[in-house]
């Protein structure tokens, strides 16, 4: 291993060492260009302050800390060392105040943990020393050192001597660079109205920002809005959310856009274009209608097109287990109250129209999608979910079965205001189940590669509650419940799980291995390996519901594109800090709100929102925010005017304009997120990127590959 | 000999020439028409079978099949075979052995004492999945090749080692990794003009395999019986397999839960192939259908 690190070294030493000595020229040429307050330091005249983090035994119990420090005394940049337990206390912050102006350092290198961590930490103390906050290298032992080669005392030393080095190569070469501010437009935008999208707006609006509330399907309500009860407290969904709903409906600082999509997203924050592309809705608003002349009319919701359309097609709120009309409205509470034209299945008889009638002249047959533009400060995501295709788990035969069902069916069906009025029925037959067998975890918690990995989180719950439904509504109803552990985790939880044993709903733990219909009764068998008892099991039940696991919802994956936001491997989107920023992500101005981030039940979905609602707001109240000053500079003296860099640009962030007489580049700098596209690649070296300057870059790499020994 | 290019070792196993020389012959048969060539791999010894051997030495297992796999090996060319205990132990060591050089260097030590060494060069198939693979022959090729349409009804048994594990399976199709619900062989046999029935539990063991068979006869019994009763509730004039020991446990078992149980079904159980050669109007005496324990007369009698 040594060995072959030497080889590279050598072969790469010639290459290396001469960029390296071009360096400090380039650095000398670029000063001018730089602002005039500027001091550009060369490494000869630096003095490195380099302090190294023990974090507790994080990274003390793998790597020999003195022999660091002893390594890191010899560099020649260097002018003080020190070590301690914790960096980021109090009492280590001021260590590096301290040293600054004792020792006259010039830049400060912190070897810990990582930037995403505590680079901010440390930028400020160097600050409160008196030195430029951009002054400022993380050398990053703990994450990719001392946390992986455990086991390696002498190689992760080797290792942290290494990553000294490089940091302290940068710091030699950094310069003072200063945030730019821009002002924040004073509004807020929420993609997806379901509880989470709902409560977020509810609390910006409260809070006096302007927001859009962007919603893809004709009504807001999301999920909650086809639950039949809510777990623990068994409060009816819809009773608890339709006030929340006619208060959307009616904030003056919403502006609600149903049945729309997000476009494109341009800018930053503070900043953000948002282009919604507003579907072909068919029907009017009397707002909309009064734009257009008509007085007094636009969409009632009097129900009067419903009526005579003649076409009939399976409602998606209702799972598809009640008609709808091609003029439609999902159920009696949306919000807006206003019908749906389904394109798609419209054959455009207009009998509709005549229905309407030449008052209310609510429908436009000719109605086509419309691109509305938006200028938002700050955006939350909270797209929600959808049900795993649970049918791709072969075994238990969902969509092959009749009475094998999902919880989010049994939901509806269960519900008043469903497709059946409460009845539970098993679909077979419409007869009254009276064995049911609920199926946990089904796709969650699986590894085999066909179903999820996570937990789903809120169906051990919702199925104690089901339990106790049936319990409730059939008087001599059994339910079963398969399941692998009890996730009961919330507030009242466990002493619901309690209440529903008591209630005598039986629990066996076990996986189900596999359902079979009786083709005559079409009755189910469930088999399964009671783990308690230690013996197979086959129950007969009359239907089956499977607590399907949940999953990103189908949009989810397309809209974090157009915001730039990042996902984990399981398609949930990427919170900046999983404990410590739970509603930010790592592009500034977006936060997420709900499920979208995760699975949750509805407390902790509406805890989310407004976390994320007062996140997204404080850049608004704060009026300004400071960029990052990580942008290109063009070296105009050195710049051909090619424009090559100006195609490369992936955030449209450069031009080239007329000056002297000749073309030259320029950046506006809010848009450039210092990417380094157009840097890499001008073939005249005219681009500066601030913060990860050729020069600082060069020294990096050869300080890695020469090892100090220039 | 010209066959259109496709040409296979022809791993036969034990059970097959053994027991069912119908299957056997019908295999080498019914293949030729379809343009397969299967050569006789020469020198080649039990598969040997993966529960008896598997269970108590997996490096017996893996020196044994990789034995097989070399004989192919050296005569250049791809594994065919008919037995769904066949292809667990020579597909699944071949891939293992391809992915795996600590296990491949192991079982190369073994095999040097007979001056033989696993290259890793060939790979297996079951002639099913040749049969299904339009690249190969496929469905319309099968039908084409059709003279007397089988009118009946089919129960078919895919087997356990044929489709699982399922994440160590990697058949061509898509339509070949549903495991639980699994349709290709039924429309292999739809080919033949014949109607496969779905039936209750398709997917559950015949009763023989892991063992069950030589270690707890009336266990294994009461296993198939389970199945039998599912086959015969939904009509099944016959049952297919792509197995031989599957074919053997549905096939005796019946005699042997008649003496047990006291229960009699009769219906009679074909390798897939049989079935084939009959579609394609060939004797039963030419199949050795006579060599069956359940009599294939009445069945024959409707079909031809």
């Amino acid at each position: 291993m040594a060995a072959a690190k030497k080889t590279t070294k050598k072969e790469a030493a010639p290459k290396a060492a001469k960029v390296a000595k071009e360096a400090p020229a380039q650095a000398a040429e670029k000063a001018p260009q730089a602002s005039s307050q500027q001091h550009t330091v060369s490494a000869k005249d630096a003095r490195i302050g380099v302090f190294i983090c023990h974090c507790g035994t994080n990274i003390a119990g793998s790597m020999d800390i003195e022999a660091v420090q002893n390594y890191a005394k010899s560099l020649k940049e260097v002018a003080y060392v020190d070590n301690y337990q914790y960096m980021c206390s109090t009492p280590g912050q001021k260590k590096i105040d301290d040293a600054i102006k004792d020792h006259k350092l010039t830049g400060i290198v912190v070897a810990a943990c990582t930037p995403r961590l505590h680079e901010p930490t440390f930028r400020t103390a160097t600050k409160e020393g008196g030195l430029n906050p951009f002054r400022f290298e993380m050398a990053n032992i703990r994450d990719q050192n001392s946390w992986v080669h455990m086991h390696d005392r002498e190689g992760s030393t080797e290792k942290a001597k290494d990553a000294v080095r490089i940091a302290v190569a940068k710091a030699a070469l950094l310069e003072d660079l200063f945030p730019k501010s821009v002002p924040v437009e004073k509004t807020a935008m929420v993609v997806g109205a379901g509880v989470a999208g709902m409560q977020a707006a509810l609390d910006l609006a409260a809070a006096g920002i302007k927001t859009y509330l962007i919603e893809k399907s004709p009504t807001i309500g999301g999920r909650m809005s086809q639950l039949d009860k809510t777990f623990p407290t068994l409060d009816c969904s819809q009773c608890i959310l339709t006030p929340k709903m006619v208060d959307v409906g009616r904030s003056p600082n919403i502006e609600l856009m149903t049945y729309s999509d997000v476009e494109s997203v341009e800018g930053y924050i503070g900043n953000f274009d948002v282009t919604i592309r507003k579907k072909a809705r068919g029907v009017l608003t009397p707002k909309e209608a009064e734009a257009r002349g008509i007085v007094g009319g636009g969409c009632n919701g009097c129900g009067d097109c419903d009526a005579v359309c003649p076409v009939v097609k399976p409602n998606p709120f209702e799972l598809g287990m009640k008609p709808r009309k091609a003029i439609y409205i999902y159920h009696p509470q949306v919000v807006p109250l206003i019908y749906t034209i389904d394109f798609e299945s419209c054959v455009k008889c207009g009998l509709c129209v005549t229905a309407c009638g030449p008052e209310k002249r609510a429908i436009d047959l000719e109605s086509q999608d419309e691109l509305i533009k938006v200028k938002v400060g700050t955006a939350i995501l909270a797209t929600g979910y959808d049900i795993f295709p649970i049918e791709n788990k072969e075994e238990w035969g969902y969509k092959r079965y009749d009475n094998v069902i999902t919880s989010l069916e049994f939901e509806r069906l269960i519900c008043a205001s469903g497709p059946t009025g409460g009845h539970l029925i098993r679909p077979s037959d419409g007869e009254t189940p009276k064995k049911i067998a609920f199926i946990l975890c089904a796709g969650s918690r699986d590894n085999t590669g066909i179903g999820k990995p996570y937990c789903s989180r809120f169906c051990c719950m919702y199925s104690l509650k089901h339990a106790h439904q049936i319990t409730e509504k059939i008087p001599g109803a059994q339910a079963y419940i398969f399941y692998m552990d009890i996730r009961s985790f919330g507030k009242m939880y466990e002493e619901f799980y309690y209440r529903i044993q008591d209630e005598g709903t039986k629990f066996i733990r076990g996986r189900v291995s596999n359902i079979q219909e009786d083709p005559k009764t079409k009755n189910l068998y469930v088999m399964a390996d009671d783990t308690l008892l230690d013996r197979p099991m086959k129950l007969e039940a009359d239907l089956v519901v499977l607590a399907a696991a949940i999953q990103p919802s189908a949009d989810t994956n397309r809209t974090r594109k157009l915001f730039g936001v990042s996902c984990s491997m399981d398609g949930w989107l990427l919170e900046a800090h999983p404990k410590l920023n739970p509603c930010g992500t790592t592009t500034a101005g977006v936060f997420l709100a709900g499920v979208c981030q995760g699975p949750k039940d509805i407390p902790d979905t509406v805890a989310s929102a407004e976390g994320a609602a007062s996140a997204a707001s404080i850049p608004i109240h704060m009026g300004e925010v400071e960029l990052e000053p990580y942008f290109a500079m063009c070296i105009e003296e050195k710049c051909a005017g090619c424009g090559m860099c100006v195609n490369l640009c992936p955030y449209s962030a450069l031009s080239l304009v007329e000056k002297d007489g000749r073309k030259v580049m320029q950046v506006t700098e809010a848009k450039c997120k210092g990417c380094g596209t157009c840097g890499g690649f001008c073939p005249g070296g005219a681009i500066w990127m601030q913060h990860f300057a050729t020069p600082q870059i060069v020294a990096q790499i050869d300080a890695f590959l020469l090892g100090g020994e220039q | 000999m010209d066959t259109g290019g496709h040409e296979y070792a022809f791993y036969l196993g034990c059970i097959a020439p053994n027991r069912y020389p119908g299957a056997e012959s019908s295999a080498v048969k019914t293949s030729k028409k379809l343009g397969i060539n299967l050569v006789d791999l020469k020198g080649a010894s039990c598969c040997p079978a993966p529960g008896a051997f598997g269970s108590i030495d997996l490096n017996v297992w893996y020196a044994m099949a990789a034995r097989n796999l070399v004989l192919a090996e050296q005569m250049n060319m791809d594994i065919a075979l008919i037995c769904n205990g066949c292809y667990k132990s020579i597909w699944e060591v071949n891939h293992k052995l391809k992915h795996n050089a600590k296990l491949r260097d192991g079982v190369n030590t073994v095999l040097k004492e007979i001056d033989m060494q696993y290259k890793g060069t060939i790979n297996v198939y079951h002639l099913a999945e040749l049969y299904y693979d339009p690249e190969i022959a496929g469905i319309p090729a099968i039908e084409d090749s059709v003279k007397t349409p089988l009118d009946a009804k089919i129960a078919v048994h895919y087997g356990c080692h044929l489709m699982k594990p399922r994440k160590d399976r990697e058949f061509k199709f898509e339509s070949q990794s549903k495991t639980e619900q699994p349709m290709w062989i039924d429309e292999l046999v739809q080919a033949l003009g014949a109607e496969p029935v779905q039936y209750r539990n398709k997917m559950q063991c015949c009763g023989a395999g892991g063992g069950v068979r030589g270690y707890d006869i009336v266990h294994s019994l009461d296993i198939t019986n389970e199945k039998l009763i599912n086959m015969r509730e939904a009509g099944a004039d016959a049952i297919t397999e792509v197995c031989p020991f599957c074919q053997l446990q549905f096939d005796r078992g019946q005699i042997e839960i008649q003496e047990k149980f006291g229960v009699s079904y009769n219906i009679p159980v074909l390798h897939y192939c049989e079935l084939l050669g009959l579609a394609q109007g060939m004797s039963p005496q030419e199949l050795a259908l006579d060599l069956h324990g359940i009599s294939c007369e009445p069945f024959l009698q409707k079909v031809l």
